[in-house]
């Protein structure tokens, strides 16, 4: 930071490439003119070094030799799930700003040190909902604000994707399965567009495509505080051959007309004589790059985030609830105190 | 289906409706659902109308004059016709019950208009006192007679998905409470859930079986409903499949959609997006009417109430077993009842394994 351009910028590292959100966060890092992407760190070495190359950054093993540096102003945290507080209150510790991929943890008291961490030691925590700074969902928004579909009445959503495998289905590591995986997105968006919370859930899961030790598929039911009544289908349905990873729907129904929101719709369909029948390619890619826009100023100009921790562990929190439904076959009410 | 081998010996024993001579048949009703039924009627060889029924007895003779029938106001005067082999309901739900007993009393096969009754227990009186008569009973659970659920099923049995994980329905219509306001009564009707989002429950029983718990979301006992319903519920079957069903009479026009996603593959279909005949209109165009200025429509040979009507008439005239009858007809409407009873309680309904629901609260 000896330059004064170089001062502008908000030095940042990559913590762990174990999502792969992480290279969409990378390529964003690298467009963006007051953010740099110093260096990214992985203990898994293969994995490290080739992002490291393709985003044309420095690689180090082991995160805490990027901590112990005071040349990086923010980490960004996409190792698994389960090790998102370890890294998170290192992080803090060290003073760096965190943006961490989401789920934000795997349970409740792991959150709550994640953000008590960070609060304590005066560093930004933004929990990455990218789906929440799309251009569509911004709409949408806008327009149940507006009264466009008068009062919202309900809501069907759903999460679909394919299923990611590795780490992701390994109860320890991730936490759950689709639903872990699948809830939190479109419980984030909700929560956002009506400023209420899930004050109750229940849930059907199950394991039922995969050879797997999580849940694949999942139902979850809610209601919010404002009255609204919901339903999110989680699953890993998608199946493998699938055009693209799934998709975000979330369609509100309301007395004067429904909103459907369907965020990762605007994809050409491409069919090649040697390839798959067919394939879909995205036309624009919007949420990451407003995400992550969104984070880097707030660490430049020492701004509030837009998405905080606490805003991550509510969306967590109803995915836990979703799991005590499943086990007890029962609504689960969600205290938010 | 032990009924349907009942029903053979009575009709072998019935001259008038042998193979090739028409089935002759009283419609009861003809509003709406009535009206497209006595179009059928008198468009197949296989039936005759001969007699239409309805309080409104202009309406009546209006069918009667297309069908060369008779047109009355009492169904007892077309029930003692001997020249009736079968009656069409298609009266309110609270009275198929009356009507069904009366013709099954008659010696009258009966078709019945879906949802069978606004109970269980008119159900199953109505499927007794047809077994009783010995006549042929079938209710029209319409969509098992869609080419395009008929041959999902089929794919589902075939294996194509492996086993079958999650199951997403959709039915989404306009709000036809607006200009018939009987459809939102809860008491007679049973509103959205009863007579709409009852055609996916029974469908989805006809594919996955007994369903063990139920729970659902929807404003049937909220103060919207008696102009705008939104429902949706979760269904968990016997066989572990899981199933999310909604229904809407708070969208701007008609479709439906279903995806069925398996172990081994993913299926799905979508009357808009797979509709083979789309009208546009360039007038009163645009998102703000209320008017939808877009149909879709996948007009096809197989006419979907004609199928069932057929299906009707091959079970009067060779005993076959009948797809939709009253047994059938009585567990959808207790699963469709269930759903109800979870929005009203806000609890999950439990299904014991003689598929009778717990009583909920």
């Amino acid at each position: 930071m000896t330059d004064s351009t170089r001062a502008a910028e908000v030095r940042c590292a990559i913590l762990s490439f174990a999502h792969g959100h992480a290279n969409g966060y990378a390529g964003v890092l690298n467009s963006l003119p007051d953010a740099e992407l110093v260096v990214i760190a992985d203990e898994n070495e293969e994995r490290g070094r080739g992002a490291a190359e393709r985003f044309g950054t420095a690689f180090v093993a082991d995160y805490r030799d990027v901590l112990a540096r005071d040349d990086i102003d923010a980490v960004v945290i996409c190792s698994e799930n389960a090790r998102h507080a370890e890294m998170t209150i290192a992080a803090a510790e060290a003073g760096k700003h965190v943006l961490c991929e989401k789920p934000l943890a795997t349970t409740m008291d792991d959150a709550q040190a994640m953000i008590d961490a960070c609060a304590k030691a005066g560093v930004k925590l933004q929990t990455a909902f990218p789906v929440r700074f799309n251009a569509a969902t911004v709409a949408l928004r806008d327009a149940i604000r507006e009264g466009r579909i008068g009062t919202p009445l309900a809501v069907i959503s759903r999460n679909p994707g394919t299923c990611p495998m590795d780490w992701f289905v390994d109860p320890d590591l991730a936490g759950g399965g689709a639903v872990m995986d699948h809830t939190v997105h479109v419980i984030d968006v909700l929560r956002h567009i009506f400023e209420a919370e899930v004050t109750e859930v229940y849930a059907e899961a199950d394991t039922r495509i995969y050879d797997i030790p999580v849940d694949d598929v999942g139902l979850v039911m809610f209601r919010m505080s404002n009255g609204l009544r919901g339903s999110l289908d989680t699953s890993w349905s998608r199946p493998k051959n699938w055009p693209i990873w799934g998709g975000v729907e979330i369609e509100v129904i309301g007395d004067k007309g429904v909103l459907k929101l369907d965020a990762f719709n605007d994809n050409l369909e491409i069919a090649e004589i040697d390839g798959p029948s067919y394939r879909w390619q995205s036309v624009e890619h919007s949420g990451d790059p407003e995400m992550i826009a969104a984070f880097v100023h707030a660490v430049k100009h020492d701004e509030p985030v837009k998405v905080t921790g606490e805003d991550g562990m509510r969306a967590m929190q109803v995915a836990l609830a979703a799991y005590e439904s499943m086990r007890t076959h029962e609504p689960v009410e969600v205290v938010t105190g | 289906m032990h009924h349907g081998r009942k029903d053979a010996r009575h009709t072998m024993s019935s001259a008038a409706s042998t193979a090739n001579t028409p089935v002759r048949f009283a419609l009861i009703g003809a509003g709406g659902m009535g009206g497209s039924h006595a179009a059928n009627l008198i468009a197949s060889p296989e039936t005759e109308l001969v007699w239409v029924v309805d309080l409104d007895l202009e309406r009546a003779r209006s069918w009667a004059e297309r069908s060369g029938g008779r047109a009355t106001s009492d169904m007892d005067e077309a029930l003692a016709d001997s020249n009736v082999d079968a009656v069409l309901i298609a009266l309110p739900t609270s009275l198929h019950r009356m009507a069904t007993a009366r013709a099954a009393a008659a010696g009258k096969h009966v078709f019945c208009e879906k949802p069978i009754a606004r109970t269980v227990e008119d159900a199953t009186a109505m499927t007794e006192a047809c077994a009783t008569a010995g006549v042929v009973f079938q209710v029209g659970h319409v969509v098992r007679f869609y080419p395009e659920y008929a041959r999902i099923k089929r794919v589902i049995d075939e294996g194509l998905l492996g086993q079958i994980a999650m199951v997403r329905t959709m039915r989404r219509s306009g709000p036809v409470m607006e200009r018939s306001p009987w459809f939102a009564d809860l008491e007679k009707n049973g509103g959205l859930i009863i007579d709409l989002m009852i055609h996916d429950l029974d469908t989805l029983r006809w594919y996955f079986g007994d369903v063990e718990r139920v729970y659902a979301h929807g404003l049937s006992y909220t103060e919207w409903q008696q102009t705008r319903d939104v429902a949706m519920a979760s269904l968990r079957f016997r066989n572990g499949v899981i199933a999310h069903l909604d229904a809407s009479w708070a969208h701007g026009g008609f479709y439906t959609a279903i995806e069925v996603a398996g172990e081994k593959g993913l299926l799905s279909h979508n009357s808009r997006k797979n509709a083979t005949l789309t009208f546009e209109s360039s007038e009163k165009a645009g998102i703000t009417n209320s008017l939808p200025s877009i149909a879709f429509a996948r007009p096809s040979t197989a006419n979907p109430p004609m199928r069932e009507l057929m299906h009707f008439v091959e079970a009067i005239r060779t005993g076959s077993p009948v797809l939709t009858d009253g047994e059938e007809a009585t567990r959808t409407l207790a699963l469709a009842q269930s759903v109800l009873d979870s929005i009203r309680t806000g609890r999950p309904i439990v299904f014991a394994d003689d598929a009778t629901a717990t009583s909920a609260i």
